[in-house]
C-alpha cells in the first residue's frame, strides 16, 4: 500500500527512502534526482513531508535543512499564455 | 495541563459560578470560557456593563449583581460559550445559542443534551430570539439539571 | 434532481441563478452560474478528476482554490486546466485527461507583445493582507493594483462562516463572509484597482511580475510590491493518502461555504487546530457527519469553546490518536485509526475501523511564499510561524528592498493579524514613495501596538516568539 509524498510526480514514501540510500541527502538533489517537487504545484505539498523523512532518516532538524530553488512559473502555465496569442 | 484541554468538556469546577444568593434572584448569565483568547465582543454586547476585560486576552469578568439576565451577550460570542439560567422560574430554565437547522419553535418539546451531547430530559422551548443567524433558545429545564443542560437537539 | 448541494444552510445562503449545462465525457452536466466546473462535478457525485502519473491511482481534488493541481482536465480543448478555479459556462466541453497529457498541438507561432504597464504598488494576493494594504496606500493617492487568482476577492474569509474572534474594534463578532464584502467594498471606494482571475506567476528582477489573466500573459513593473498570497495547507503521510475522498480541510471549506456543496455524508476529521474544529462545526451546520476528529498530541489544539461545541453536538474527540491507513480502492470508504503512546508509537490493539466518505486533514498550513524566494529575499525556517518565513524588518519590508509582506504568508496567524500587517504595509509603502510624515510615523507606531495586543495572553506566546526570531532590530535602508 503507498504512503504517497509527492502527488503530482507520483512519488512514494519508499521512492524517498531509495533515493536516500543511493545518497541523495538533501531535498534539492532528490529533487533533481527524482523531479520532486517539480510538478504542476511546485512542491507545495511534498516538501515538508520529505523534511520529515530525512529528519527521522538521517536526524536533521528543519532548522538544517532548506527549501528547494524556486524559479518562475510557480503555476502551470500553458505555452499559449507564455508565447502569446495571434488571435486578435 | 487541564482534562478540558484532553475532553473538550468543562467540569463544574472549571466555571466561574454567581452565588446562591444571586441565582436565586432571577436569571444570571454562565459564561463558560476559560482560555485566554484574543476575543472581546461579549464586553460591547452587555447593555449594563457587567461585562468587563482589561486586556483582550483576559477572560471575561463578570459583574453578577449588575447583570439582568437579558441574555444579548449569548447571541454575541464568537465561541457559543454563554448562556442564561434562571432556577427561580418554575420550570427553571435555560437559554443556550443554537446555529444549525431546523430551528425550533415555541412550544416545540426538544431533548436537552449535556456538555457531552448526551441526552438529559425532554425540554419545552419557551423562547426563540435570533440575532444575525445565531439563535438564543430558552428552554425549561428540571432545577438538577440547570448546570448540566448546554445543548438542545430538535426531535427528528 | 438529488445532488451533493446544499439548499439549505442556517448560516449561508445560496442563490444559484439560472442553470447552465456543460459536456462532461459525452455526458450533460448541471452546473449554476458562479460555480466552478470541479464544484459542479463534484455536486453531480464525480469524485475521480484526475489519475497519477506512474501508478495510475485514481485522485480526488484537494485544496480546491487552485494550488496543488489535483484537479486539471482538458476543457475545450486545452489540456491542464485547473477546473477548481475556472468558472463553469455553458456549452463546455470538459474531459479527463489520461496519466500523461499530450502535448498542446496549437502553440502561436508568433507572439504579438504581451500588455506592459508601469504601476505604483503591486500587491499579490486580495485576502484581508492583500486588501487592507491596498486600501491604505490608495487612500494616500498611490495607483494600487491587487492580484488575485480568485474570482471574488477576500482570500480564506469568504469561507468563513463562523463569528469572529478577536476584538470588536477589529471586527471580531463579524462573519469572516461579511467581513470580506466590507474590505471589497472598501478598496472599491478607495480607488483600488483589483484584478481578479489573475494569476502571478513569477517575480523577474526590477519589481517586474508576470500575471496570467483570461489566457493571456501581463506584465506589470511597480515602485513597491507586498506578498500576501496565504498560506498552503500541510499534507499527511499514511497509506492510501491519496485516494479520492481524502481533502484539505480548506478545499472541504470551500466546496461547502463558497459552493454550497457538501463533501460527503460521513467525515472523519484529522487535526483538532482551530481550522478543524472549525470546520468540523460547519460541517454539522451543512448537515454532515463528523464520526470523530483525532488527534495525536496529548490535548487538542484549538480554544476549548470551538472543542465545546462540537462536544455538545456529541461528536468525540479523541487525543493521543492518528490515522493509519484509509479504506476503499475508488474512493474513501473507511479508516482505520489507533492510539498512540507517550513516544508517539502506535499502541497495538487500539486499531479501530471507522465508516466514513471524507477524510479531512486539518494538520496545519505553512505560508506560502515561493515569489519571495524567487525575488532572493532572505527566508528562515521559523517553526512557530509555519515553516519558511521571510526575514523582515518591523514595517513587514522583506531584506530585499521595496518589497513587502504580510499576513500568512509572513507567518500563520489569523485574520485580525493579517489585516493589521496589511494596513502596516500600506503606510510603509506610502512612506517609502511618498516620503514620511510625523502622521504615517504615528499610524504604523499604531498598528504595530494593536499587532503587539493581539499577541498577548499564552496563544500569542507562540507567534510573539516565532515573530522575534524573523524580525530585524532595525530597518535596513
Ligand atoms: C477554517 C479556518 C478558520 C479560521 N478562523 C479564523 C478566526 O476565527 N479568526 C481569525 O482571525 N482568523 C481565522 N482564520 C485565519 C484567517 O482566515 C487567515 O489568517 C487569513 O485569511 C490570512 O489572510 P491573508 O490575507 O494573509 O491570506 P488569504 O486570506 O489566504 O489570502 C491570500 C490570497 O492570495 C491569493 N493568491 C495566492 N497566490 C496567488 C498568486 N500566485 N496569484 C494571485 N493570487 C494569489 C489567494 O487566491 C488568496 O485570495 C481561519 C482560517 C481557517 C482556514
Ligand atoms: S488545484 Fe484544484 S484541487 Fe488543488
Amino acid at each position: 500500500m503507498s504512503v504517497v509524498i509527492c502527488r503530482c510526480e507520483d512519488l512514494t514514501e519508499e521512492d524517498i527512502l531509495e533515493a536516500i540510500e543511493k545518497g541523495f541527502k538533501e531535498i534539492e538533489s532528490i529533487k533533481r534526482h527524482l523531479r520532486l517537487g517539480m510538478g504542476q504545484c511546485q512542491g507545495k505539498t511534498c516538501v515538508l513531508l520529505t523534511h520529515r523523512i530525512l529528519a527521522r532518516e538521517l536526524g536533521l532538524t528543519p532548522e538544517d535543512m532548506d527549501e528547494p530553488t524556486a524559479r518562475p512559473p510557480s503555476r502551470q502555465v500553458s505555452f499559449n499564455v507564455l508565447a502569446g496569442d495571434d488571435d486578435e | 495541563m487541564a482534562d478540558y484541554k484532553e475532553t473538550g468538556v468543562l467540569s463544574l469546577d472549571d466555571i466561574v459560578k454567581p452565588s446562591l444568593e444571586r441565582m436565586n434572584k432571577g436569571p444570571v448569565v454562565v459564561i463558560e470560557c476559560v482560555e485566554n483568547i484574543p476575543c472581546d465582543p461579549c464586553v460591547a454586547a452587555c447593555p449594563k456593563e457587567a461585562i468587563s476585560m482589561e486586556d483582550i486576552t483576559d477572560v471575561p469578568q463578570v459583574d453578577f449583581h449588575g447583570c439582568v439576565g437579558c441574555g444579548l451577550c449569548v447571541t454575541e460570542c464568537p465561541g457559543l460559550a454563554i448562556f442564561i439560567l434562571d432556577t427561580t422560574s418554575e420550570p427553571c430554565t435555560v437559554t443556550i445559542p443554537y446555529e444549525y437547522l431546523p430551528v425550533p419553535e415555541k412550544g416545540d418539546t426538544v431533548y436537552a443534551l449535556d456538555r457531552d451531547g448526551k441526552r438529559v430530559q425532554q425540554s419545552q422551548v419557551l423562547r426563540v430570539r435570533c440575532s444575525g443567524k445565531t439563535h438564543g433558545i430558552t428552554i425549561s429545564v428540571e432545577k438538577e439539571n440547570a448546570w448540566n443542560v448546554r445543548g438542545l437537539e430538535v426531535k427528528k | 434532481m438529488e445532488d451533493n448541494r446544499i439548499r439549505k444552510h442556517p448560516v449561508l445562503e445560496f442563490e444559484r441563478g439560472e442553470e447552465i449545462y456543460f459536456e462532461f465525457e459525452g455526458e450533460r452536466v448541471k452546473a449554476y452560474p458562479g460555480e466552478t466546473i470541479a464544484a459542479a462535478l463534484y455536486a453531480n457525485g464525480l469524485v475521480k478528476f484526475t489519475e497519477s502519473k506512474r501508478h495510475h491511482r485514481p485522485r480526488g481534488f484537494f485544496c480546491a482554490i487552485g494550488k496543488c493541481s489535483s484537479c486539471i482536465m482538458r476543457v475545450d480543448g486545452v489540456p491542464h486546466v485547473r477546473t477548481c478555479t475556472t468558472p463553469a459556462e455553458d456549452g463546455m466541453k470538459v474531459e479527463r485527461h489520461g496519466a500523461l497529457p499530450e502535448f498542446p498541438k496549437d502553440v502561436p507561432p508568433n507572439s504579438p507583445r504581451p500588455l506592459e504597464r508601469d504601476i505604483d504598488v503591486a500587491i499579490v494576493g486580495g485576502g484581508p493582507a492583500g486588501l487592507s494594504g491596498a486600501i491604505v496606500a490608495a487612500n494616500h493617492g498611490l495607483d494600487v493594483h491587487v492580484f488575485d487568482e480568485g474570482n471574488h476577492q477576500g482570500g480564506q474569509l469568504v469561507k468563513q462562516t463562523h463569528q469572529f474572534f478577536g476584538s470588536h474594534r477589529e471586527e471580531a463578532g463579524t462573519r469572516g463572509i461579511d467581513l470580506a464584502v466590507e474590505l471589497k467594498e472598501e478598496a472599491h471606494k478607495a480607488g483600488v484597482h483589483i484584478h481578479g482571475g489573475s494569476t502571478v506567476l513569477g517575480y523577474y528582477p526590477d519589481m517586474t511580475l508576470t500575471v496570467e489573466h483570461e489566457n493571456k500573459l501581463e506584465i506589470y513593473r511597480a515602485k513597491a510590491m507586498a506578498y500576501c498570497t496565504g498560506a498552503v495547507e500541510n499534507y499527511l503521510a499514511f497509506e492510501n493518502n491519496d485516494l479520492p475522498g481524502i481533502y484539505g480541510a480548506g478545499g472541504v471549506q470551500t466546496l461547502m461555504n463558497e459552493y454550497g456543496i457538501i463533501p460527503g455524508k460521513r467525515v472523519l476529521m484529522i487535526g483538532s487546530g482551530n481550522v478543524g474544529l472549525i470546520v468540523s462545526y460547519q460541517l454539522l451546520q451543512a448537515g454532515v457527519d463528523v464520526v470523530e476528529v483525532i488527534e495525536a498530541m496529548p490535548h487538542f489544539g484549538g480554544y476549548q469553546v470551538h472543542a465545546s461545541k462540537l462536544r455538545r453536538a456529541g461528536v468525540p474527540i479523541r487525543t493521543r490518536h492518528t490515522i493509519k491507513r484509509a479504506l476503499g480502492t475508488e474512493q474513501v470508504t473507511g479508516a482505520v485509526v489507533h492510539e498512540l503512546d507517550e513516544h508517539w508509537q502506535p499502541i497495538p490493539g487500539t486499531e479501530r475501523e471507522l465508516e466514513c466518505d471524507v477524510i479531512c486533514i486539518a494538520v496545519g498550513l505553512h505560508p506560502d511564499n515561493q515569489f519571495l524566494r524567487q525575488a532572493g529575499a532572505e527566508m528562515k525556517y521559523v517553526r512557530e510561524l509555519g515553516g519558511y518565513v521571510p526575514v523582515r524588518t518591523p514595517d513587514m519590508e522583506t531584506t530585499v528592498e521595496g518589497i513587502y509582506v504580510a499576513g500568512d504568508a509572513a507567518g500563520i496567524e489569523e485574520a485580525t493579524v493579517a489585516a493589521l500587517e496589511g494596513k502596516l504595509v500600506g503606510y510603509a509603502v506610502a512612506e517609502r514613495l511618498l516620503g514620511g510624515s510625523e502622521e504615517i510615523t504615528m499610524k504604523k507606531e499604531g498598528v504595530q501596538k494593536s499587532i503587539e495586543g493581539m499577541r498577548q495572553g499564552p496563544y500569542g506566546e507562540y507567534p510573539r516568539r516565532g515573530v522575534k526570531m524573523c524580525t530585524l532590530e532595525e530597518e535596513v535602508c
